[in-house]
């Protein structure tokens, strides 16, 4: 099902936390909401499931009006950070919960959580109280009882926070295939950029209460709006480095340094830039030569990441195959690639 | 620790020693002598012991002897008078004062005064009645020499029940099996630690729950409210209650006022009584069982309760599947704990209704108070008091040990959440 969040607007305490909010998450689709801590990711899905009410705005589920409705009354399912499962009933009761309360008869209710939890993985747990369950398998219980009922809508903040990295890949897989299974409709909070990537249609980054940008995984990494955004995404993390426009170049004077602006003409000399280079496109190769010193090398088994620090004390990101290896304090002339160099106003936006 | 022990399990020891002696006002709780009273000598009549016995007891008698003449002597008796009464009188004895006397009459020297002549006739008597014997060899002496011929065991069981001290003894309980009134006191306990409890536990979580849902500016205001009752002192806080209900209250006016049956609710009928007594008490333990609940509820995870709003619970539904289930163990604390306070407490009882009317609403705890410590007649009697307390204590021993098992207290304990 479609859900749309329009003019959306929420305050705390007489603190704006939303600020008219415009989203709309496509029927069937995963979409991250991806930010940093603050930036009202929660509230914005609490106010989806309605636990939180809007201060001013229209949320429709479909063609349907639910914005004044109560949480009981919107048929959504929530994934909680901390799985919030109740901890006095088992998991077949904790799943069970949503069918029990709605009165659904006995009969349906067993077939429905056993068909719930096969998909989910957990048939053999349903005795067991949550106590007695490992934080992966809590992860499954919570799902399960989120998924029960058949929600318009999927809700899920920070699912993976608080699972060790071994199983948060586990889990990244196992709920975007539940998610595809059942074709539901979902939001992921999230402030990993890699789980965001990974398990997403879509990717909605958010900035303290706004939407910065919405689009895929692989538009919004090639194509970031802002230089916010463009950080956030990739790791490890694009390199900025200021300067100045200077005969439709971005030129620091000192170093000597001139990356041609490309289609970019036209901006005053003088007018104060950022540029964005992505750490696997500044090496041995390409077309603007760099000259600095390794301030950093970190092995990663294929991969090496390298600082290199510029003569002006700038730093630019590397990562480059293991094959050849720089050691820490040796002077490098490497490349950037100006093809694939974002170029930032002052302020972020891009050119 | 020894000490801490001391502190907790003294108060216990001692009242059970206690219960088991018949110490009371009269006996005095050191030692006492041996006295036959005309009391005690009607109640052995009534235990059966012979008349013939028990007349005897009852008379003095008249011996001239040595002793006699010497305290003749003492009490001031003209010498002469008591040489012709050695002279003609020795070794003789009477059995009654008229024929002492009259015998006494025809003697040269005596004195003209009746007065005089009584005095006389006063040292040589001789009698167990109401004199006081240090130790039981003399009672039973004295009672050897008043007695002729006694039946068989009669000196022991006089020279026994002669006793003013206090005796080892397990009459205290087998008096309270047999006393109808023990029935009737147990029923109002019952009664009222069940329906006060109920009060208390119902109340105290209805309460807190409504606070709990309230928007928190108004839950403090009623927080607040809610624990009058526990932080007034009980003296005023009964006191409040009389006003609220006696002649001319506030209770007695509005029901005047409304044309309902006005009169003195905490002490005209049972009914009303029984009101009161829960209520005082009843709101007492409300407050306690607020303050504890209200901790508690504070304590479930919200995400829990926004859980299961999500998951399409109604309040009642949150209530009851979420709420209550995380209230068992505050729940369980406050029944135990009040259970055992109720069946020991008695002084909002005894400051309000104090039992009445007639003693329909005395409770175990109250009747143990009055009878050990505040009794009318004035002979307290501390052994049937804590022969009392005693079994208060073993019930309530027995309380904890079932309301343990019913909750299953074990099973929250025995896993210790810190290894060591
Ligand atoms: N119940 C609340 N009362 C007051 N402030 C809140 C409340 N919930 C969240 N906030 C504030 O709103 C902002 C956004 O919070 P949240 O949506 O939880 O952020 P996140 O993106 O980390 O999930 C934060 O500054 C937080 O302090
Ligand atoms: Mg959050």
């Amino acid at each position: 099902m479609q859900i749309s969040i329009n003019n959306f607007t929420k305050t705390f305490d007489g603190t704006p936390v939303i600020d008219d909010m415009n989203l709309t998450i496509r029927d069937g689709e995963m979409l991250a909401l991806l930010g940093p801590s603050g930036c009202g990711k929660s509230t914005t899905l609490f106010t989806i499931s309605g636990i939180h009410r809007m201060d001013k705005g229209q949320l429709m589920f479909g063609d349907r009006d639910v914005s004044g409705l109560p949480s009981q009354k919107r048929n959504v399912g929530v994934v909680f950070q901390n799985y919030a499962l109740y901890p006095h009933m088992n998991v077949f009761e904790n799943i069970a919960f949503p069918l029990t309360v709605r009165k659904d008869n006995k009969a349906d209710i067993d077939r429905e959580v056993r068909f719930i939890a096969a998909l989910t993985h957990i048939s053999e747990l349903l005795e067991r109280r949550p106590g007695q369950l490992s934080g992966g398998q809590q992860q499954r219980v919570a799902l399960a009882r989120a998924l029960v009922r058949k929600p318009d809508v999927l809700l899920l903040d920070e699912p993976l926070a608080n699972l060790d990295a071994k199983l948060r890949l586990e889990m990244r897989s196992e709920i975007r295939r539940i998610q595809l299974e059942t074709g539901i409709t979902a939001v992921l909070v999230t402030h990993d950029q890699v789980e965001a990537m990974s398990m997403c249609d879509r990717i909605a980054i958010m900035k303290k209460g706004e939407i910065v940008q919405i689009d895929t995984p692989a538009d919004m990494y090639s194509n970031p709006r802002t230089s916010f955004v463009a950080g956030f995404l990739g790791n490890p993390p694009i390199s900025l480095l200021n300067g100045i426009a200077m005969g439709n170049t971005f030129s620091i004077a000192p170093i000597k340094l001139r990356v041609p602006l490309g289609s970019h003409e036209g901006i005053a000399d003088g007018t104060p830039l950022k540029l964005g280079v992505r750490p696997e496109h500044f090496g041995p190769e390409g077309d603007i030569a760099v000259e600095g010193k390794i301030t950093f090398a970190e092995t990663q088994g294929r991969e090496n990441l390298y600082d290199v620090e510029l003569a002006d004390g700038s730093v630019l990101r590397s990562i480059q195959p293991a094959a050849r290896n720089w050691k820490l304090g040796e002077p490098v002339r490497w490349f950037i690639d100006s093809k694939s160099a974002f170029v930032f106003s002052d302020d972020g936006l891009r050119l | 620790m020894v000490l801490l022990l001391g502190f907790f399990f003294l108060p216990v020891v001692l009242t059970s020693v206690f219960a088991f002696t018949n110490m009371s006002t009269a006996t005095g709780i050191s030692g006492g002598s041996y006295v036959v009273t005309g009391n005690l000598l009607r109640s052995l009549k009534d235990e059966g012991l012979d008349a013939k016995t028990i007349d005897a007891l009852g008379q003095s008698s008249y011996v001239i002897d040595q002793a006699g003449l010497e305290k003749a002597h003492a009490a001031g008796v003209d010498a002469r008078f008591i040489t012709e009464i050695a002279e003609r009188l020795k070794d003789r004895s009477f059995t009654s004062s008229t024929a002492f006397e009259r015998e006494l009459k025809t003697l040269p020297s005596r004195p003209t005064r009746v007065r005089d002549l009584k005095i006389a006739a006063g040292a040589f008597e001789q009698s167990v009645l109401n004199v006081r014997y240090a130790s039981r060899g003399e009672m039973e002496a004295a009672l050897t020499h008043m007695l002729e011929n006694p039946p068989e065991g009669a000196i022991e069981k006089v020279a026994t029940a002669s006793y003013t001290g206090w005796t080892w003894t397990t009459e205290n309980f087998k008096n309270l099996v047999i006393t109808p009134d023990t029935w009737r006191i147990i029923g109002n306990t019952v009664f009222y630690v069940v329906l006060t409890l109920a009060f208390n536990v119902l109340v105290g979580l209805f309460l807190a729950i409504t606070t709990f849902y309230l928007p928190p500016a108004g839950s403090g205001f009623f927080s607040v409210l809610w624990l009058l009752p526990r932080i007034t002192p009980v003296v005023l806080y009964a006191v409040m209650w009389k006003w609220f209900t006696w002649e001319d209250g506030f209770v007695f006016n509005i029901a005047q006022d409304l044309g309902l049956p006005a009169f003195n609710y905490m002490k005209g009928s049972v009914a009303s009584a029984w009101t009161v007594v829960i209520l005082v008490n009843g709101f007492v333990g409300a407050s306690f069982g607020m303050i504890l609940f209200s901790g508690a509820l504070k304590a479930i995870p919200v995400q829990q309760l926004w859980a299961s709003e999500v998951d399409g619970a109604s309040r009642w539904q949150q209530i009851r599947y979420i709420i209550l289930p995380h209230m068992r163990w505050p729940i369980l604390f406050v029944t135990s704990y009040q259970t055992l306070s109720l069946l020991s407490s008695y002084e909002q009882i005894w400051l309000t209704t104090n039992g009445g009317p007639g003693s329909t609403t005395t409770v175990w705890a109250l009747e143990a108070f009055k009878t050990a410590l505040n009794n009318y007649t004035g002979n307290l009697q501390y052994g049937l008091g804590a022969a009392m307390a005693l079994i208060l204590v073993a019930v309530g021993l027995i309380l904890s040990i079932v309301y343990l098992r019913l909750f299953r207290f074990d099973e929250m304990m025995s896993k210790p959440k810190i290894e060591f």
